[in-house]
């Protein structure tokens, strides 16, 4: 059971047909194959290196705005015919039923995100060589930092996806991703930095430059901020730099945009398509097909293409970002967001790689129009309730903006807010984007996403610190 | 699940490997949610799968399968001794020996698997429902859920390690919105137990509904240094970040503030703190630990004063100690890493209208947002945006809400004055904690 491409479509058919034998609107079937290798590289020393591999296969039935799933990691016809009976069982007899349409052939989308150097053929001491090289170029930053953590992971997942519309789609994804968290410590001042580069791409993505400049660059933010002053608080003009910056947008924006949060009420952005909710400076995108990107695939979970999806539009509410079910509640297109972390999670409508659109000023000039601010170069992550766009984020890297000029280092501090408040209030963005890589988790799920902008200037936002 | 395990050590020898730990887990679970009094999503769930660990010469390999067919256990093997091959050698990396009795915990209780899906869908319904008709300012249950796993772990090594458990949890969970005059606030609640004949999901909606209405006209409060009460759910976030400080790992990588603080004042001198893999009603209790270690009681914090640290085989052999039954695992396919298993916050209590009663200003924090991220439990310093209910002249009085919380976490440790008498369980990351009262906190708002 290695190939799902050899997978028997009769059975497929017949275990669709099975699920909704007593009941139903929509039957399908997502098998899974995973091979995931992770490094991990502390205190000088390559530790328990891991990996493995996971099959499994998820039937779903949906009848009206019921989810009926099941799983199991047996991927035959045992297994499969287990996890049909749990979900037939479940439905409420009566239930109107639908039939299974033929499954047509088996659609692929190799082309979309190219794997010049498929990890499996990459020799494990290269991928040890990197976080190795990673370490010492993290240690030559200087005596302060005393600790580095790098990582290097790839995963290769295969699914076959088929339902009882008659889709049956193949998808081959392969992930490499390199990550490095380094210690500076002066006296009692401990500080720490963080970066990453990764994309849906093979080992092509790194070598040795390219892992030494990522983990130098999470050293020397994590040495910056040794010398950094208890943060300022109250409300003034905030500077976000360019691709972590992004996650702000994920956190306050994006969430809100996806679908299930919109047909339960529980987003400020529910039926306020057409209307302003950003400045109109401010378009946005939600892009699963962009090439080679951390959060992209050729398809979404539930087999659906995906695609580049403009969710603002100069300040204006455009669109939402939908998977299968809720297109169907909502009489929208599935907009390939349709997206699970395994065979083990229900498919949920989520991010890809959102993003604000770049504007033209230059960076240099964004922060020099701003006589007293706050510059967040890099964001450590953050909350938000869709419901009410409250959110709040931590500031892993910021600074102190004074006439015009990027000053002292600040620590402790948070940006709180609320998303469309925000947005509004965005003036200036500049033109040098970028796209960071992230794991975002929601309803107990990871999935790999990309947050990115250019530096952008919000006129007032709160800042809370400590000083 | 022994024979897998046992074919696996076999393979691992045959091939050259001396020491080889297998550890298996297989498991079944059901999530449901309800929406307007209606079955929204159902997940049943089996889950099975094997790890393998093996030792060579201090170097540490690790691989997993959920297949279980006899060529993927070959693989299996393999991929385990291909990766010992690329890891660093440690001397203090070796096979955990097989120790002490495990400890007397039974934490399965045969009525959760017993329980039909009905009983299953009732109890979500009941605390939908509850929540629904609590306050007509409600607007949604976003999320009303019942959850349950019921799973048995098997490990074995050439060391001698053999042994098997069954544990089972299951909660109810609910998300509530109430809106007035456009503005929506949040309240959640839980209940846990091992069956779902333990679970009130009564007054979990009835809570959530109360946390939801209560901010309803929150604003923000003046900036101020004034003493705050966090309530259960708050302090078991901010204990929960502040625990992965005290595992010995963090301290012999340089990530904790607690390093080399053994015996001194680190917390308000009534502050107790301590692990517990043994309690009867603590959800992560365990006879042995994700390397078959027993689990035990460690205390981490006592009178104020730090006393120790927690520890795997593996940290505790570097420190030249014993295991304290702290190398937890997350399934399968997780290497045991040094965890808390139930966090317990103690110390003497105070009725909590006794603790209000004597603030003169001050604030009660329901949530707190950006715990994870806005803290950091290397340097210590948190910034997190709370909301909550004003406190002036002893009584509670105006909702707060887009107002942050900041400072250091040992300086807040010190700060506690007081512990509140509504010590409950909170389940992520299971703790034990009542209301924790904290003089001198910065609150930034207006």
């Amino acid at each position: 059971m290695t190939d799902l491409l050899a997978f028997d479509t009769g059975l497929l058919k017949a275990m669709l047909a099975r699920a909704l034998r007593r009941g139903g609107d929509f039957a399908e079937i997502y098998i899974e194959d995973r091979e995931s290798l992770g490094l991990r590289l502390e205190d000088g020393r390559i530790e328990q290196t891991s990996g493995g591999r996971e099959l499994g296969a998820a039937v779903r039935l949906l009848s009206g705005e019921h989810t009926f799933y099941a799983y199991s990691d047996a991927v035959d016809e045992a297994g499969l015919t287990a996890a049909a009976d749990a979900v037939a069982a479940a439905v409420s007899a009566g239930a109107p039923s639908a039939g299974v349409v033929d499954l047509g052939a088996v659609r692929a989308d190799a082309g979309r995100n190219p794997v010049l150097m498929p990890p499996s053929e990459v020799a494990i001491t290269r991928k040890a060589d990197l976080v190795r090289a990673g370490d010492e170029a993290a240690r030559a930053v200087g005596a302060e930092i005393v600790q580095a953590t790098v990582g290097y992971g790839d995963t290769r997942q295969r699914v076959l996806i088929v339902n009882s519309l008659g889709d049956a789609v193949f998808d081959d994804r392969t992930r490499t991703r390199f990550i490095a968290q380094v210690v500076a410590r002066r006296g009692e001042v401990i500080q720490t930095g963080h970066e990453t580069v990764g994309g849906s791409a093979g080992f092509e993505l790194l070598d040795e430059a390219t892992a030494r400049g990522v983990a130098e660059t999470a050293a020397e933010k994590a040495r910056v901020m040794l010398d950094a002053k208890p943060a300022p608080v109250g409300a003034m003009p905030v500077v976000l730099a360019n691709g972590f910056g992004g996650t702000l947008f994920h956190e306050a924006c994006g969430h809100g945009l996806e679908a299930d949060a919109i047909a339960k009420g529980a987003s400020i952005y529910a039926g306020k398509l057409g209307e302003m909710v950003a400045a109109p400076i401010v378009s946005a995108y939600d892009d699963g097909s962009l090439p080679n990107g951390w959060g992209s695939q050729a398809f979404d979970d539930e087999g659906v293409p995906t695609q580049k999806t403009l969710v603002i539009e100069e300040g204006r509410l455009t669109g939402y970002l939908y998977d299968r079910l809720r297109a169907r509640e909502a009489g929208a297109q599935p907009t390939g967001n349709g997206r699970r972390q395994s065979f083990r999670h229900v498919p949920i409508p989520r991010m890809t790689t959102t993003y604000i659109a770049p504007g033209d000023a230059d960076p240099a000039d964004v922060i020099a129009s701003t006589p007293k601010g706050f510059y967040a170069r890099s964001l450590a992550g953050g909350q938000v309730e869709p419901a009410s766009g409250n959110f709040v984020f931590g500031v892993a890297e910021g600074y102190l903006i004074e006439d015009g000029r990027v000053t002292a280092p600040l620590r402790g501090a948070t940006l709180v807010g609320n998303g469309i408040d925000i947005l509004m209030k965005i003036d200036l963005i500049a033109g040098d984007f970028d796209v960071k890589t992230g794991v975002c988790g929601k309803d107990g799920q990871g999935v790999p996403v990309g947050t990115g902008q250019a530096t952008l200037r919000i006129a007032e936002m709160t800042v809370g610190g400590t000083g | 699940m022994f024979d897998v395990l046992d074919a696996i050590l076999e393979r691992a020898t045959a091939a050259g490997a001396r020491d080889v730990e297998a550890y298996a887990e297989s498991s079944t679970s059901h999530r449901i949610k309800v929406y307007r009094q209606e079955v929204e999503q159902l997940t049943a769930a089996q889950r099975r799968g094997v790890g393998v660990r093996v030792f060579r010469d201090g170097a540490v390999g690790h691989a997993y399968t959920s297949d279980l067919s006899d060529d993927a256990l070959d693989a299996v093997v393999r991929r385990a001794l291909d990766h010992a091959a690329v890891s660093d050698p440690d001397e203090s990396a070796v096979l955990p020996a097989p120790g002490r009795e495990p400890a007397d915990v039974r934490p399965f209780d045969p009525r959760l698997p017993a329980a039909t899906d009905e009983q299953r869908i009732a109890v979500a319904l009941e605390a939908e429902a509850t929540a629904l008709a609590a306050d007509p300012r409600v607007k949604t249950v976003e999320d009303a859920m019942y959850v349950d796993g019921d799973g048995e772990v098997f490990i074995a090594s050439t060391a001698g390690v053999r042994g098997s458990y069954r544990a089972g949890q299951c909660y109810a969970f609910a998300y509530v919105l109430a809106e007035q005059e456009g503005q929506v606030e949040t309240g959640y609640s839980y209940s846990v137990g091992r069956a779902l004949q333990e679970l009130d999901p009564a007054f979990v909606g009835g809570e959530a509904a109360g946390r939801a209405c209560r901010l309803l006209g929150a604003r923000k409060c003046p900036s101020m240094k004034a003493p705050v009460v966090l309530d259960p759910f708050v302090s078991a976030s901010f204990f929960g970040v502040l625990s992965s400080a005290l595992t010995a790992d963090a301290v012999q990588k340089g990530r904790s503030l607690f390093a080399g603080r053994e015996g001194e004042l680190v917390a308000g001198e009534l502050l107790d703190l301590l692990d517990d893999g043994t309690l009867p009603d603590g959800l992560d209790s365990a006879p042995f630990d994700g390397e078959g270690i027993p689990c035990g009681r460690t205390p981490l914090i006592g009178g104020g004063v730090l006393q120790g640290f927690l520890y795997d085989t593996y940290t505790a052999r570097k420190a030249g100690r014993a295991s304290t039954g702290n190398g937890l695992r997350s399934g399968y396919s997780g290497l045991p890493g040094v965890r808390p298993t139930n966090l317990v916050v103690a110390g003497p209590a105070t009725p909590l209208p006794e603790i209000v009663a004597g603030i003169g200003r001050g604030v009660l924090v329901t949530d707190a947002v950006g715990v994870h991220s806005g803290a950091n439990p290397v340097s210590g310093e948190f910034s997190v945006g709370i909301s909550g209910v004003l406190i002036e002249d002893g009584e509670f009085t105006t909702p707060v809400r887009e107002v942050t919380l900041a400072g250091d976490i040992i300086g807040m440790l010190k700060g506690i004055t007081a512990l509140g008498d509504d010590a409950r369980w909170v389940p992520s990351g299971s703790i034990l904690t009542p209301s924790v009262v904290i003089d001198g906190m910065a609150i930034g708002g207006t």
